[in-house]
């Protein structure tokens, strides 16, 4: 990560990579992108369904209790892991300067897995889930999961230790990490939720797979992008090496505990959620160091923030993720936490976490990546830039709306002798509010799906510089140099 | 094979989440998997010779535990918890019904113990509605309990009405009847009906385990 100028030789190389990444990663991106529409549609209804319950209820395929968790497989299996795993194939064999091997293996293990997506999400709709959060699907299916999931990423491994050039990265540890913990914490669940020796211990590994599927999965992705997209495009090294080093080991420290706090006063050992509570304070540590180092990084890149999509959309996750670690830590005490357990509030981190920081730095990622490996521009900036601001404005609204209806539905809760079926006030005013904000994310979302199909097909723009949030796509010739973008 | 550091860097890896693997969920697992009824003492021994803990009568048994899978796969966990908290972290103990028995003294939190029996403990996501770890206390009735989750909003109960609930009809767990023009449960509504009219977890706890 240096700001010389690449030589011609550097120039070759990177194509051949590119070259050679070009039709798994683009199919990791489309699919996910497909499942990301259908996911945001299935939120919509599902928060739809939420506040007019009445809504198609002769027909149990419309229930809430199996459309949530559809959409939760749709955004999990089918977008935040699919769009993961493309962007980390890419970013491995760029960092690594190796060329993607094996891609034939690779598209068919991703096609077992979009199917296994597709089985998981219609098995939940008609009433073959197991209403185990984020694990709903039968659980014959998770072989499926395990096994393409093993076929696509275990080439990361050897490109790691067969790594060219100077010292390892720091986006390569964040995503040889989550390729690691990730088959670890899913195979552990599986396994043991299988088992069914445990029942309450096996709702504790559920929740632990949750949140350790954010810490272990999409926090650290998260960071991989931000660490190469931020540097590459504003043109300068990272500001400290060390302390994202020190806050990876921090990070990979204490994530592994966080979890229980999720259902804390319930029948655990009381040492088990206040484990939890206090790693996932202390992760905002890492947190902090590692968005204060990105932020100092780009200190007086204004100019850029308002060209780059990439850079807009990585910095804003960025964000988010600080925004989605201050409220984790802050709901794993008993003070914030306990009022709001079980409120819109807990739900609405989640889906922070899916949405909020994780996919916006992949979209960052994904525009990044797109134009290198298939030799085109993105069609158009009015698109991205409408992209941008409904899913900004759909994240906003949700932490308004999640905070604000948590504290309404739990300050109701709190009054002991309120009926409960009064509180159902409370969550409508809510789940309308979330219908607004599942509408402009499957807005934006279309626009993205959208660009993407264009790409794929091969009908990007052919020449010019970059395409830029502002200014019309082909007149952004030159503006390249003025924001310092290199390739 | 070089040594540039890789096995290295994946061993720190591994060591520093093993720790928690093994600490949280694997050691605690195994011994959890272990929770055997616990017996009572004879001088403990309550009223209508229990002598298990939790109550027998508390366990899936034939079709309550194929109740257990209508249970989830409608989803209901997405609304409703079963997990009383005890009143240091929100006031559940205080809602009418929800510890149990409040007249016989046994309300109380729920209990590891409390699950034994089941294939996965549904503490719930969100609390829409109520929750349901004592909801075989406060439903008087199997018809009722049907009549709940065929037109939630049609019933009294203590002589309150249930308007305002935001509990849907579960419609298609009953069938129209041709010859008498009305709807019965089906077999997936009987065996929801045994799950929830079986949810009592309110057993006395034996003295050994008091404290723990």
């Amino acid at each position: 990560m240096t700001v010389q100028q690449p030589t011609a030789e550097d120039m070759q190389e990177r194509a051949i990579i590119d070259r050679s990444a070009r039709f798994p990663v683009m199919f990791f991106f489309t699919s996910a992108a497909a499942w990301l529409f259908v996911g945001t549609l299935l939120g919509l209804f599902s928060s739809l369904k939420l506040s007019q319950p009445g809504l198609g209820d002769s027909f149990g395929i419309f229930g809430y209790g199996r459309i949530y968790p559809a959409h939760t497989i749709a955004m999990v299996y089918g977008w935040a892991m699919q769009a993961g795993i493309g962007v980390l194939i890419w970013l491995m064999a760029r960092l690594t300067r190796n060329p993607v091997r094996r891609g034939l293996a690779i598209l068919v293990a991703g096609h077992v897995w979009n199917a296994a997506v597709a089985v998981s999400i219609i098995c939940v709709i008609i009433a073959k889930g197991r209403s185990i959060p984020w694990l709903d699907f039968p659980g014959w299916l998770w072989p499926l999961f395990a096994f393409s999931y093993a076929l696509m990423v275990i080439w990361v491994i050897p490109m790691f230790h067969s790594r060219k050039g100077g010292p390892v990265y720091i986006s390569e540890k964040f995503i040889v990490g989550a390729v690691i913990w990730f088959p670890w914490i899913f195979l552990t669940a599986n396994f043991l939720i299988g088992a069914e020796t445990a029942p309450v211990l096996s709702a504790g590994v559920d929740a632990w797979y949750i949140s350790n599927l954010i810490t272990f999965w999409m926090a650290p992705l998260t960071l991989a992008v931000a660490y190469y997209i931020v540097p590459k495009i504003a043109g300068r090294p990272l500001y400290s090496y060390t302390l994202a080093s020190i806050s990876f080991w921090v990070l990979a420290v204490l994530a592994g505990w966080t979890g229980f706090s999720r259902y804390m006063g319930g029948p655990f050992p009381s040492w088990m959620p206040a484990i939890s509570g206090a790693c996932s304070i202390l992760l905002l540590l890492a947190i902090i160091a590692a968005v204060a180092n990105i932020g100092v990084t780009l200190k007086g890149c204004s100019k850029v923030w308002e060209l780059s999509p990439s850079l807009r959309f990585t910095v804003f996750g960025v964000l988010m993720l600080a925004v989605y670690a201050l409220l984790a830590a802050a709901s794993s005490t008993f003070l914030i936490g306990g009022p709001l357990q079980f409120t819109p509030f807990s739900a609405g981190l989640d889906t922070l976490a899916v949405y909020g920081f994780f996919s916006m730095s992949l979209f960052g990622a994904i525009y990044f990546i797109v134009p290198r490996i298939t030799g085109a521009e993105w069609p158009s900036g009015r698109r991205i830039r409408r992209h941008f601001w409904f899913s900004a404005y759909g994240i906003i609204s949700l932490i308004v709306l999640m905070l604000v209806g948590g504290i309404a539905h739990g300050g109701g809760m709190a009054v002991w002798n309120r009926p409960f079926s009064t509180l159902f006030s409370i969550s409508t005013a809510y789940s309308t509010g979330l219908c607004v904000v599942w509408a402009m994310i499957s807005f934006s979302n279309f626009w993205f799906m959208h660009q993407l199909g264009m790409m794929f097909i091969g009908k990007g723009r052919k020449s010019g510089g970059p395409t830029l949030i502002h200014g019309e796509p082909g007149a952004a010739v030159g503006a390249k140099e003025a924001a310092g973008i290199t390739s | 094979m070089n040594s540039n550091g890789t096995w290295k860097f994946l061993g720190g890896l591994g060591v520093v989440f093993a720790l928690p693997w093994l600490v949280l969920i694997v050691i605690p697992f195994l011994s959890m998997s272990s929770t055997a009824p616990v017996a009572y003492v004879e001088a403990d021994e309550v009223e209508g010779g229990l002598t298990a803990y939790p109550d027998r009568s508390t366990l899936r048994y034939g079709a309550s535990d194929f109740g257990a899978d209508v249970y989830a796969s409608e989803g209901c966990v997405y609304c409703h918890t079963q997990m009383v908290r005890p009143t240091y972290a929100g006031p559940d103990m205080w809602r009418q019904g929800w510890g149990g028995r409040e007249a016989d003294g046994l309300a109380r939190e729920t209990r590891p113990e409390d699950y034994l029996g089941e294939k996965f403990a549904f503490l719930g996501y969100q609390r829409i509605g109520p929750d349901l770890s004592n909801v075989g206390y406060r439903v008087a009735n199997r018809e009722e309990m049907h009549q709940h989750l065929r037109d939630p909003k049609s019933v009294i109960r203590d002589g309150s009405d249930n308007r305002d609930s935001g509990m849907p009809a579960y419609k298609h767990l009953y069938k129209l009847d041709t010859m008498t023009n009305k709807l019965v449960p089906t077999d997936r509504a009987e065996a929801l009906v045994d799950y929830l009219m079986s949810r009592r977890k309110d057993a006395k706890i034996p003295a050994s385990l008091v404290g723990k």
